[in-house]
């Protein structure tokens, strides 16, 4: 029996009603509800109380007159952040670094999970996977260290090579054009290794049988990784790849923030670099409240659209 | 382990640790380079891509000033709570919302699932939540660091995923012998998750023990301040150094500093990792169908 | 709702608190919670027998609760933002002036001018510099207490005199002279290792705040020698407008491209990288600098450049002259540590309490158990009165590891006479048996040519300051960098770029302002 057959719904979708009376029906509900009790309260609370207080996105915040006395100035903080000339290009690089590691960087992570999934060899497997989450743990303040050494340009590791090639030095990271491609693909660098846990742990969860089932009816084993690896594991790459879509416009701060400069802002400057500084500049908090709920926004608007289309032809999604 | 049957799996293995030795190569030099930098004397850090010091001359001084720090034990100590118990509240509550959120039968889990999302996208920012915290009283209280995070939306909608997977027979043949939920929780589910709970136990762990933002914020009792603030204390402090007139700080270079503190706070995670990954043995869901 | 009923169920715990505590605070003593900047802040505060929290009690009545703030500016900041928003902050705590500026204009602290009298030890020692105390002024009062923690004019240029030695070349006075030495330390091989891996000028991006915005406080002496330190002309009303608008600016930055271009500057200058450019001074790579005098040259700083070249010495020397014979070392703002008392302490009338504490604090005996610990066990003092460390064990002098939580507070009473700076920056030995002394290079630089600037930290930042310095900063580095030409079309158009952001209107309002305040 394949797994899929396992969690069959019926045709329309709907979920299987189980065949007990009402009674039996509200007390077996009951106990989830029981279950989400506590977590439904800390939600309220801590996730939920502080959107309240997200208001002095749409008030002139005044620390004295606490959340609810300060007055309404409507959507004057949002217009600050809007009619800023980088506006435009704060929302294109955002978007376009966080594409960017996304479409690169989830199937790199689940490439390397099948090869650690598929390798017989099972301690040189072991220490790979542990090497490979490893960067995952350095900050980006080493890690601008180690880019200074690959990429600086007058001793940078890739400038010593063209030099030695014949070629001439560039200056990867002051360089508007090269700055970008450095941010994603040290971010690929940094987290492949730990994102590829969450896809083996994924992976080691899909039944045996299928394999062996699979492997008597003659497929390669590059068969048996298209169909039923990838298959297998597919739920948890929508989840994630729709989790990410949600906050698109987070591009990664604190990596930004370490090793940009100047002369690369016209393609490396992100909106939470522009709102840091201009916090530090002034005592905006509406302002910093006010463009996190714009993400928001633009984060719900993707994951409604991503999450309908991935109901409607994968029967899966985040809701 | 399988025995290579055939010239196809034999390129096959030979594909796959290919990749892994690639994977390999390139996550170990700037790493290797790293752990250089945190071992070598400031008279011999240049500014090439260094990756042989001789180990002759290597010195213990970055790691010496961090672990010999009168602080060291007690901030250490204080990240284990935090992260112990952050753990314990984590799972507490993240579990069963997971899992009641993962069936399908609820009535308004559609809207359920919505809820939980939306805090997910809209991050109302730092005021917001300092706001709800120092309301609540938590200054100076560990539970400050440990509870605001006690559920991560992304980690919860991941276990529901893994807990969906799993085929509904097993919890059916349970409800049939009259266990009840709870019952078929911990003693049907449960046991057939520990790759799943391994692994977010361990981002919920991971993110407790570098957590740094949280401790600085509301806790003022220097007493309570985990490792990271520590480390950050020290490292932040030598950039102020223009009025040193202590020296008992600077013996090594801050470079080296950086990267010792770096591999004191990974540590912990390199030596719990292997033990996980025991359990992350394949087909773990198989034996269970027949039984 | 959900939000007011956690509050009402504090204020209930609050009052219930304040019932039981009211029994608890007898013989009137009074809660003071201080936020003291950070001395060596991983080290701990005073351990809880300390001497000194009892004399604060039983002396002055005061229950004395210590935090140290973090080791960074920015996390300081962050904390203190936050105590401010949710109108919680402390009773006493050290803040930077922009942030204590923006908290005041909050009313979230109080004025201080009624406590002055109420300690006059601390204020004749502390609060009577003009200038210092324009500082933490607003609307006429004063809403903070400046300290004279930080010292004035502590950077200028240096240079490395064994390379000028081994290349046989006079220490230069201007621009031109500078210029050609750094061709030379880029191309002779200055440190005769046969390698060519040396460069004449280094610096790094430091920028913060309007007032240092362009090219950043590194370049403040080759923008001076063109006249044009700073972002502002300051000379007088007549002449006050943006630097930019000068020609000489355009000139500056003609000049700061050329270096760039003809790789005399070590190239990692236009990053933000304090770390990576004092790492880089200590390796040799370049030999003229603008550096603060301790970072430079006390005995911690200095030792690791000295491992590596026993014999490299770095000399002060005057600002270069530029063509038309100006020199300027950079900006000479005034600065202060600044304590500030919140609104809701005054409130709750504990000003003369604070105020009690701090003139404890300039007094003798606070002056020294603060600063240097208890005498006899830490410290000694001299025939003279200066401290020393004769007869003390080197465990327990008061540099000591073991010893730093006794004098985390030294902040607060500093005042750098010479007795101070003596022993904060004793003279020592080189490798090579110089006689290395870092109060000297101070006081050259005091005496070398800086331009008054106190106006810059008066003038209020436009709404849109943050795009208004990324258009400034990222044009100026384009220029210098050879990323964008420079040529009069291109500066023609960051001039308008700039107009149009509302430079002019800045201009207008700062203007006045500081014609108001008698700054120009």
């Amino acid at each position: 029996m394949g797994q899929s057959a396992m969690i069959q719904t019926s045709g329309t979708g709907k979920p299987r009603r189980l065949h007990r009376g009402p009674g039996r029906a509200l007390r077996t509900h009951g106990a989830f509800y029981l279950m989400l009790f506590i977590p439904l309260v800390y939600f309220a609370i801590f996730k939920y109380g502080p959107l309240v207080n997200a208001q002095i996105a749409f008030k002139d915040f005044m620390a004295l007159d606490g959340v609810w006395g300060s007055p309404w100035v409507g959507l004057k903080n949002f217009g600050t952040f809007f009619s800023s000339i980088y506006f435009w290009e704060l929302l294109r690089n955002t978007l376009g670094l966080s594409l960017g590691k996304l479409v690169l960087g989830l199937p790199l992570a689940v490439l390397l999970a099948i090869a650690l999934n598929e390798s017989s060899l099972r301690r040189w497997k072991h220490f790979a996977q542990t090497v490979a989450y490893l960067p995952h743990f350095l900050s980006w303040v080493v890690m601008y260290g180690v880019l200074l050494l690959l990429l600086s340009p007058d001793e940078g590791l890739l400038n010593e090579i063209a030099k030695a090639l014949g070629g001439k030095e560039t200056n990867f990271l002051q360089d508007p054009t090269w700055y970008p491609i450095v941010v994603i693909l040290s971010d690929i660098w940094k987290e492949t290794g730990w994102s590829a846990i969450i896809y083996l742990a994924a992976m080691t969860g899909i039944d045996t049988g299928l394999y062996e089932a699979a492997e008597v009816e003659g497929a390669t084993r590059v068969q048996r990784i298209v169909h039923i690896t990838l298959p297998g594991i597919r739920d948890v790459v929508i989840t994630i790849a729709l989790l990410r879509l949600g906050t698109i416009l987070d591009a990664g701060f604190h990596q930004i923030f370490m090793t940009y400069s100047v002369p690369v802002y016209s393609t490396g400057d992100i909106i939470d670099t522009w709102v840091y500084r201009q916090g530090i500049l002034d005592f905006q908090f509406g302002l910093a409240t006010a463009v996190g709920l714009f993400k928001g926004l633009i984060g719900l608007g993707l994951v409604w659209t991503f999450n309908r289309i991935a109901r409607r032809y994968a029967d899966a999604g985040l809701f | 382990m399988r025995k290579i049957k055939s010239g196809d799996e034999f390129v096959f293995q030979i594909v796959m640790n290919g990749i892994l030795a690639l994977v390999l190569a390139l996550m170990i030099l700037p790493l290797w380079r790293v752990f250089i930098l945190s071992v070598t004397p400031f008279k011999y850090i240049d500014s090439s891509f260094g990756l042989f010091v001789n180990p002759l001359r290597w010195t213990s001084e970055a790691y010496a000033q961090f672990l010999s720090h009168p602080s060291f034990l007690h901030a250490f100590r204080n990240s284990l709570i935090i992260m112990f118990g952050g753990l314990a509240i984590n799972l507490f509550m993240t579990v069963p919302m997971a899992y009641a959120l993962s069936v399908r039968s609820l009535p308004g889990r559609r809207a359920l699932n919505f809820v939980a999302m939306v805090p997910y996208l809209f991050n109302p920012g730092l005021i917001p939540s300092y706001l709800v915290v120092t309301g609540l009283g938590l200054q100076d209280n560990l539970l400050a660091v440990m509870i605001p995070g006690a559920i991560g939306v992304a980690n919860m909608f991941i276990m529901r995923n893994f807990f969906m997977e799993i085929p509904m027979d097993f919890m059916e043949a349970a409800r049939i012998d009259g266990a009840s939920e709870l019952f078929i929780l911990f003693r049907v589910v449960l046991p057939l998750s520990v790759p799943i709970m391994l692994t977010i136990g361990l981002f919920y762990a991971v993110g407790h023990w570098n957590e740094f933002f949280t401790p600085i914020l509301y806790l003022n009792d220097a007493n309570l301040q985990p490792l990271p603030v520590l480390l950050r204390n020290i490292l932040m402090g030598l950039n102020t150094n223009e009025y040193v007139e202590y020296d008992t700080f600077s013996q090594v270079s801050i470079q080296s500093l950086k990267a010792a503190s770096i591999f004191i706070t990974m540590l912990p995670m390199m030596m719990v990792y292997p033990w996980i990954q025991k359990h992350f043995v394949k087909g773990s869901l198989a034996g269970g169908i027949k039984g | 709702m959900k939000r007011k009923i956690p509050a009402t169920l504090v204020a209930l715990a609050l009052c219930l608190a304040t019932a039981l505590s009211a029994g608890a605070q007898t013989k009137g003593l009074v809660d003071v919670e201080l936020w003291a900047l950070q001395a060596v802040t991983e080290a701990g505060p005073p351990p809880a027998d300390w001497v000194g929290y009892q004399i604060i009690r039983d002396k002055l009545g005061i229950n004395l609760k210590l935090v140290l703030q973090p080791s960074s500016f920015t996390d300081q900041d962050t904390k203190i933002s936050v105590s401010a928003a949710s109108n919680s902050l402390p009773d006493l705590f050290g803040v930077n002036r922009d942030m204590l500026m923006k908290i005041a204009r909050q009313g979230l602290v109080a004025p201080v001018d009624n406590l002055l009298p109420l300690m006059p030890i601390r204020t004749r020692t502390h609060y009577s510099d003009a200038g210092r105390n324009r500082l933490v002024t607003l609307q006429g009062k004063m809403y903070g207490l400046p300290d004279p923690g930080a010292m004035d004019r502590v950077e200028g240029v240096v240079i490395r005199k064994d390379w000028l030695d081994k290349l046989g070349l006079p220490v230069p006075k201007t621009l031109d002279d500078l210029y050609k030495v750094a061709q030379a330390f880029t191309t002779k091989d200055p440190d005769g290792n046969g390698k060519d891996d040396t460069y004449g000028f280094g610096a790094f991006f430091e920028s913060s705040g309007l007032s240092s915005a362009g090219f950043g406080r590194r370049f403040d002496y080759i923008l001076g020698a063109f006249g044009v330190p700073g972002v502002w002309n300051f000379e007088s009303a007549a002449k006050f407008q943006f630097n930019f608008r000068d020609p000489a600016f355009r000139d500056a930055v003609e000049f700061i491209k050329k270096v760039n271009a003809e790789k005399i500057i070590d190239p990692s200058w236009s990053a933000p990288n304090k770390d990576e450019f004092r790492a880089r001074w200590k390796q040799g790579k370049f030999g003229i600098m603008w550096e603060q005098f301790a970072a430079l040259a006390t005995k911690a700083n200095y030792k690791d450049f000295d491992a590596n070249f026993p014999n490299g010495e770095w000399i002060a020397i005057n600002p270069p002259t530029g063509p038309k014979g100006y020199s300027s070392n950079g900006l000479d703002i005034a600065q202060a540590r600044i304590y500030a008392v919140s609104q809701k302490a005054v409130k709750a009338g504990k000003g003369p309490a604070i105020a009690k504490l701090l003139e404890w604090m300039a007094t003798d005996e606070g002056y020294y158990l603060c600063g240097f610990g208890v005498e006899g066990v830490n410290y000694k003092k001299d025939a003279k009165g200066f401290i020393t460390m004769d007869g003390i064990s080197p465990d327990n002098a008061y540099t000591a590891k073991a010893m730093q939580p006794l004098t985390q507070l030294r902040n607060m009473v500093y005042i750098n006479n010479d007795i101070e700076l003596a022993v904060r920056y004793p003279t020592y030995k080189s490798a090579n048996g110089k006689l290395m002394d870092p109060l000297a290079f101070w006081k050259f630089f005091k005496n070398s040519p800086y331009t008054e600037a106190t106006g810059a930290g008066f003038i209020d930042p436009p709404t849109n300051v943050n795009d208004f310095k990324r258009f400034y900063e990222e044009n100026l580095l384009k220029f210098a960098l050879g990323q964008t030409e420079l040529n009069d079309k291109t500066w023609g158009d960051f001039v308008k770029g700039m107009d149009a952001l509302g430079a002019k209107d800045i201009e207008k309002t700062a203007k006045a302002k500081l014609v108001d305040a008698g700054l120009l």
